[in-house]
Formats: C-alpha cells, sequence, structure tokens
C-alpha cells in the first residue's frame, strides 16, 4: 500500500495516519502532511487499496480497510499511533480505534456521521454511471458558498479539483467506497470501546454529512472535543484547510 | 436524486472565485494593491512558505484580487486552476517553461500570432527549445514531426490571421497516444464560444488583453490547468514527478494531484520569471469578464454582417471567416465552434499595397492599431505589422499578402460600421 512519504517510519516516533475519503488518495492531505513534516512528526498520508498509486481491487467494507491499515502498520512495526480519517476515512479510523484501542493514541473525525447511509440512487449512478455520481458527490461535497470559489489556497477552483481527482479512480473504486459507507454497522458500540482521545471536526453546511447526523456518535465517545466550522461543507479539508491543521495541531 | 445543477456561464462570469468583502462588505472586488502580506506570527510564515498553510506571501506568486480572476477562468474554462501573468506571451513562456527544459521539442501550428511565432522561432532555441512548425489540420505532419523530446503540441483554436480553425479533438488524440499535453491559444474564441477542455485539451493561455478585459486598456495574460493530463505516464514530465529541489524536494504529482502543473508553474515559473500580473490589472480583467458573455453576442452578431456585407462587395476580392462554406475549415467550425468564430477576421481588397494603404487610413471608426479584441472596431495590415518578421515563404504558409487587411469587429452600432467601411473602400478603389 502507498503512502506518502514513501519512507520508512522512524519505531521512535509515533506516526500520524491520515486516512482519505471516497475516491480520493493521500494528496487531500498535502498541507497537514508538510506541517508534520516540517515538525519532525512521522507521517503515514495512505492511499487505500486501489485508490491513487495503490494496487489492489475495490473494497466494501471499513473493517477490510481497517485491516489492510494494521498490516500496513504491522509490516513497518509501528506499535501505536494517531488517526485523522476523513468522511469514509473517519468510519476506518473508529474501526481501528475501537478494535485495537490500546493501540490508537488520538482520532481526528473530518466530515463524519453515524449511520453513513448513501443514497441508494447515488449508489445505483457509483454503479452505473459514475460522471453522474461524480457530478453529485462534487457538488454535494462543497457548501453552497465554496461552489461559488474565493479558495483560501490562490488560484485553485475547489470543485473541479475534486472533481478530477475522483475521475481518476479506478473501475469500481467509487462505488465500493460508498457501498463501504453505507455497510458500515455498530458505529456506535464501537465509539463506545474507543479509549484514545477523541477530536471531530465538522462542517456547518455540511451536506454529505450533516452535523446533526453525528450527534449519535458524540454522545457515546467519551469527552469528545467537537469543533464546527461555520460555514463549511464537507470537504472541510480543501473548504478551510487552514482551520482543520489548527484543530488538528490542538491533538496531535 | 437530480443531477445537482453546476453554476451557469453568466453566474459564473460575474460571481466566481468572489464573496463580498468580509470586512466592509464591499461587493466588487477590492483591488489589494499591497507587494506582500503580514504573518500572524514566525510559524505561520514558515507554514505558508512551506505550502502548509493557504495565504499570500507576495504578489509576484499570489494576490487576492489575481486569485479572484484565477477562479474566475478556471471556473469558466473548466479547468483545476489558473495563474495570471503579465501578458498573454507571459502566459505562454510559462505554460513552456514549466514542462520543458533545454533539449526539449516542441510542435507548434504554422499559423500562429506573430509574437508567438517570434518566441519560438527566434527566443526559445536560444535556450535549447526547438519548435517545428507544422500545418496542425494534417495529422501526418504532426506524426511526421514527433521526435523523442517532444513534450508538448501548441496551435491557436482560432489561427492567426487565417482563422484556421483548430481539430482539437484530432490533435489531441495525437497528442495523448503520445503521452504529450496540447496547449491551445484560445484568447479568439474565449470560453464563451468554446471550451477547449470538454474538446480534449490539456492547458489554456489567453491574451487577457483582448476579449476577456474587452476595453483595450491592460495588458494581461492567463494559463489555466485543466487538471486531466497524466504527466505520470511517462518519464518525459521529470519537473512534475521528480523531486524538486528548488522547493525542498516537491513531487508535484505526489502532493498535488491533478493540480501538479498548476503548483510547479506558481512555485517555480511566478516565483523565478515574476512576470506576475498587477492587482489592478486582475481588477479590470475581472470587469470585463463580468461582461464578456454580452459582448462576444454582439462582437458574433456585428461580424457575421460585416462578414456578409464584405463578401458580396465588388471592391473585396475574398472574405476569410470559418462560417463561409469557402473556408477550408467550414465543417469543422459548425461543429465546434456553434456560437460563432471569433470577431477577428482577414479579407483580401482588389488592388495592391497602395488600396490597402488608402483604405486603412480613409476608416474613421475602424482604428489603426495592434491589438484586437477591444470592444471597438480595429483595423490592421498585418504584413507590414504583426507579421513583419516573417519572411515570404513564412507569410505565405500563414495565408498573408500584401493586400490582406485584418478587422477587429467592435460592439457599435453595425450600420454605423458598415457605412465607414464602405466609404473607405469607396475612396481607395477610387479611380
Amino acid at each position: 500500500m502507498y503512502y506518502f512519504p514513501f519512507k520508512k517510519v522512524s519505531k521512535k516516533i509515533e506516526p500520524i495516519l491520515f486516512v482519505h475519503g471516497t475516491g480520493m488518495d493521500h494528496s487531500v492531505w498535502t498541507p497537514a502532511v508538510r506541517y508534520f513534516l516540517r515538525k519532525k512528526r512521522e507521517v503515514m498520508a495512505v492511499d487505500l487499496p486501489g485508490h491513487g498509486k495503490s494496487s489492489g481491487k475495490p473494497i466494501s467494507s471499513i473493517s477490510r480497510f481497517s485491516d489492510k491499515l494494521f498490516r500496513l502498520l504491522d509490516s513497518q512495526s509501528v506499535r501505536t499511533f494517531s488517526i485523522v480519517g476523513h468522511s469514509m476515512g473517519s468510519l476506518i479510523a473508529l474501526e481501528m480505534a475501537s478494535l485495537q484501542p490500546e493501540r490508537v493514541k488520538s482520532i481526528s473525525l473530518i466530515g463524519t456521521a453515524f449511520p453513513m447511509q448513501v443514497n441508494e440512487q447515488l449508489l445505483e449512478f457509483a454503479k452505473s454511471d459514475l460522471e453522474k455520481a461524480i457530478d453529485i458527490l462534487t457538488f454535494m461535497g462543497y457548501s453552497n458558498q465554496a461552489r461559488i470559489g474565493r479558495n483560501k489556497n490562490p488560484g485553485i477552483w475547489m470543485t473541479e479539483s475534486t472533481r478530477r481527482l475522483m475521475q481518476k479512480s479506478k473501475k469500481g473504486i467509487i462505488y465500493n467506497d460508498l457501498l463501504a459507507c453505507s455497510n458500515f454497522e455498530h458505529g456506535l458500540e464501537k465509539a463506545k470501546k474507543i479509549s484514545a482521545k477523541v477530536q471531530l471536526i465538522l462542517g456547518t453546511n455540511d451536506y454529505l454529512t450533516p452535523k446533526i447526523k453525528a450527534k449519535n456518535l458524540i454522545e457515546n465517545f467519551k469527552d469528545p472535543v467537537v469543533k464546527e466550522i461555520e460555514g463549511s461543507g464537507h470537504t472541510l479539508m480543501i473548504e478551510n484547510p487552514n482551520k482543520v491543521l489548527d484543530y488538528l495541531i490542538e491533538v496531535l | 436524486m437530480k443531477k445537482p445543477k453546476d453554476l451557469k456561464p453568466n453566474t459564473l462570469s460575474l460571481h466566481a472565485g468572489q464573496r463580498p468583502d468580509s470586512d466592509f462588505g464591499a461587493r466588487a472586488t477590492p483591488i489589494y494593491q499591497s507587494s506582500s502580506f503580514v504573518f500572524e506570527d514566525t510559524d505561520n510564515a514558515a507554514g505558508i512558505f512551506n505550502a502548509e498553510r493557504a495565504g499570500h506571501v507576495y504578489s509576484r506568486i499570489t494576490n487576492p484580487t489575481n486569485a479572484v480572476l484565477e477562479e474566475r477562468i478556471s471556473a469558466l474554462e473548466g479547468g483545476v486552476g489558473a495563474i495570471a501573468t503579465s501578458s498573454g506571451q507571459a502566459a505562454l513562456v510559462l505554460a513552456i517553461t514549466t514542462i520543458l527544459e533545454k533539449g526539449s521539442h516542441l510542435i507548434a501550428s504554422k499559423s500562429l500570432y506573430g509574437g508567438s511565432h517570434n518566441l519560438l522561432d527566434y527566443t526559445l532555441p536560444r535556450f535549447g527549445i526547438d519548435t517545428t512548425f507544422v500545418d496542425l489540420s494534417k495529422p501526418n505532419e504532426i506524426k511526421k514531426s514527433l521526435k523523442r523530446n517532444t513534450k508538448l503540441i501548441f496551435g491557436e483554436t482560432l489561427g492567426n490571421p487565417g482563422l484556421d480553425v483548430l481539430n482539437i479533438p484530432k490533435i489531441s488524440k495525437i497528442a495523448h497516444d503520445n503521452n504529450i499535453p496540447l496547449l491551445v491559444d484560445s484568447t479568439f474564441t474565449t470560453p464563451h464560444l468554446m471550451k477547449p477542455f470538454l474538446l480534449g485539451a490539456d492547458l489554456i493561455v489567453h491574451s487577457a488583453t483582448k476579449f476577456l478585459s474587452g476595453h483595450g486598456v491592460v495588458i494581461g495574460g492567463l494559463l489555466v490547468d485543466s487538471g486531466n493530463f497524466k504527466w505520470d505516464s511517462s518519464s518525459k514530465f521529470k519537473t512534475l514527478t521528480k523531486p524538486y529541489k528548488g522547493f525542498h524536494d516537491m513531487n508535484f504529482v505526489d502532493e498535488f494531484g491533478p493540480a501538479a502543473f498548476i503548483n510547479r508553474a506558481r512555485k517555480e515559473g511566478s516565483r523565478d520569471f515574476g512576470a506576475c500580473m498587477s492587482p489592478h490589472t486582475a481588477f479590470l480583467v475581472l470587469q470585463g469578464i463580468e461582461t464578456l458573455n454580452l459582448r462576444m453576442e454582439r462582437h458574433i452578431e456585428n461580424t457575421r454582417n460585416i462578414v456578409d456585407f464584405l463578401n458580396s462587395h465588388k471592391s473585396v476580392d475574398s472574405v476569410c471567416y470559418p462560417e463561409l462554406e469557402q473556408h477550408p475549415d467550414y465543417e469543422l467550425a459548425k461543429d465546434i465552434l456553434p456560437k460563432g468564430c471569433g470577431a477577428v477576421f482577414t479579407f483580401e481588397l482588389k488592388g495592391n499595397i497602395e488600396t490597402g494603404r488608402k483604405f486603412i487610413e480613409q476608416l474613421n471608426l475602424f482604428s489603426h492599431l495592434a491589438n484586437v479584441g477591444d470592444a471597438k472596431s480595429l483595423v490592421i495590415h498585418p504584413a507590414s505589422t504583426t507579421h513583419h518578421r516573417m519572411n515570404a515563404v513564412a507569410l505565405k504558409k500563414s495565408g498573408i499578402t500584401e493586400s490582406t487587411v485584418r478587422l477587429s469587429v467592435g460592439i457599435e452600432d453595425c450600420e454605423d460600421l458598415i457605412e465607414d467601411l464602405d466609404e473607405a473602400l469607396k475612396y481607395a478603389t477610387k479611380k
């Protein structure tokens, strides 16, 4: 499995594992990764199997993604670590932290919800009309304001960048990612098992995982820290990269 | 679940990239006439320099007013990002130097704006970048010109001055089959008439001096990245696929994915060559883009009327406009330029160079100057001005003769323009 930066992780420093969402890859984490690397932290921003530079067939189960990540960490002799996950990646973080709570120091869940039930028609589009599914995901992935632009990152048109990233997805990846989100079960029970520090970063204008749908999770975590970004949509790291980084720094 | 409706071109022309100013509520885009921007603290400064925090450092590289323009043109073209430059020429240089280096080769249309021709034929060879000029309407010529070190194909959406219509679908197929991107100059067409990325182009340059700003008051350029080209599909594009020592070993494809090209162009080209647009210019281009679609509709309407007038005038030998059946790209234009073929075209006067001189000097509303795409109508004699550095062979290849006159049709009342042309034609051909 590919991760950025692709180098052996030092055993002396606990790494931060960055896990992207549906149809994306490690490049969505570039600003945060660069920050933590400058601060001499170990970072692994993964391309989940079948995504970005990682080979592998599509996976439709959060637990299988989680299993693959544990194997990656074991292969690097990583014992304890922190996880930052966006959207589907947040469910993977939840799964990992509930399965082996002793190994996970903190989880930061960005744009999360439980259940993360995907609209049936969107799933159907992801199978039969991928461009339409990408259009919907891109559109719903941003707040109304962000669709007009004014990117904090100068000169980059947010929605088209995200669309292009998804268009690079291999066949079946987006459909199976969405299925994995829909299939994820027992999230509240899993939340209760977590002993790691928990942080949720939510957008108040998130149309894919509205903040109200994170309420159950919040109630089942022990002492979660909840950060809301006013006006932000689902793709928080792109819409509000500086605020997301500030919040991550507080935990990591 | 219905397909979401993206904002339409007129709306994007007015809004993309800008929201009302958060400090004072200004509705118009403020002009951030500041060379540099204050950091919150030393760590914030280091973060912005290291591309881990979004923000502005120095207006040579980014500026908040320019950023609005960059997003707006990206939105209109359907690209992932853009860079505003000091001129259209600067945008072209930035596009080329981001992916080509000493020993690289590119293929370009033989029908180019004279300034672009100068750059490719005379200047870039001094830096080890060579160009083969071909007729891009002939696929075999393109294929024959391909070399191992060919890294770019470049043409104008409407060739200058013969208005050859660039067959982007066909040319991009040849380019992509050979792992080469297609760069197009879309100055004459603007996003109103054509969306080159939808047809297969990978990169676009604009002279914003022309229709985008539209009033002949600025010099500026734009470089837009579609984000479509797979830079890592071959080993050709090391500037994007290998660590760059000039920016902490940044690997642009790895760190920016689809926006690799435009990030390298900014982090190297804008930083080091320094051909940035002034924020005031960006503001004026934005003002122009707000009415781009309205103006282009009027430009086209007037052009069609004037083309009809000249095409049936006894003193005119021929008119070169792709909407006329005699134009070699008539069918292609119908297919990929249904909204019009621009507002710049040439015609041949009956007579000699003296007839042309008298005609141009007699015009009253058409201004004799070296520009196109102004709201006001313009005229020029290419052989003695824009293309005067080309030798006779190159001129002939570009379809220019001594009696060629180029018009850039503005948005005045068309009856007045036709009357002006008619009177000048009568005067010039009077025996």
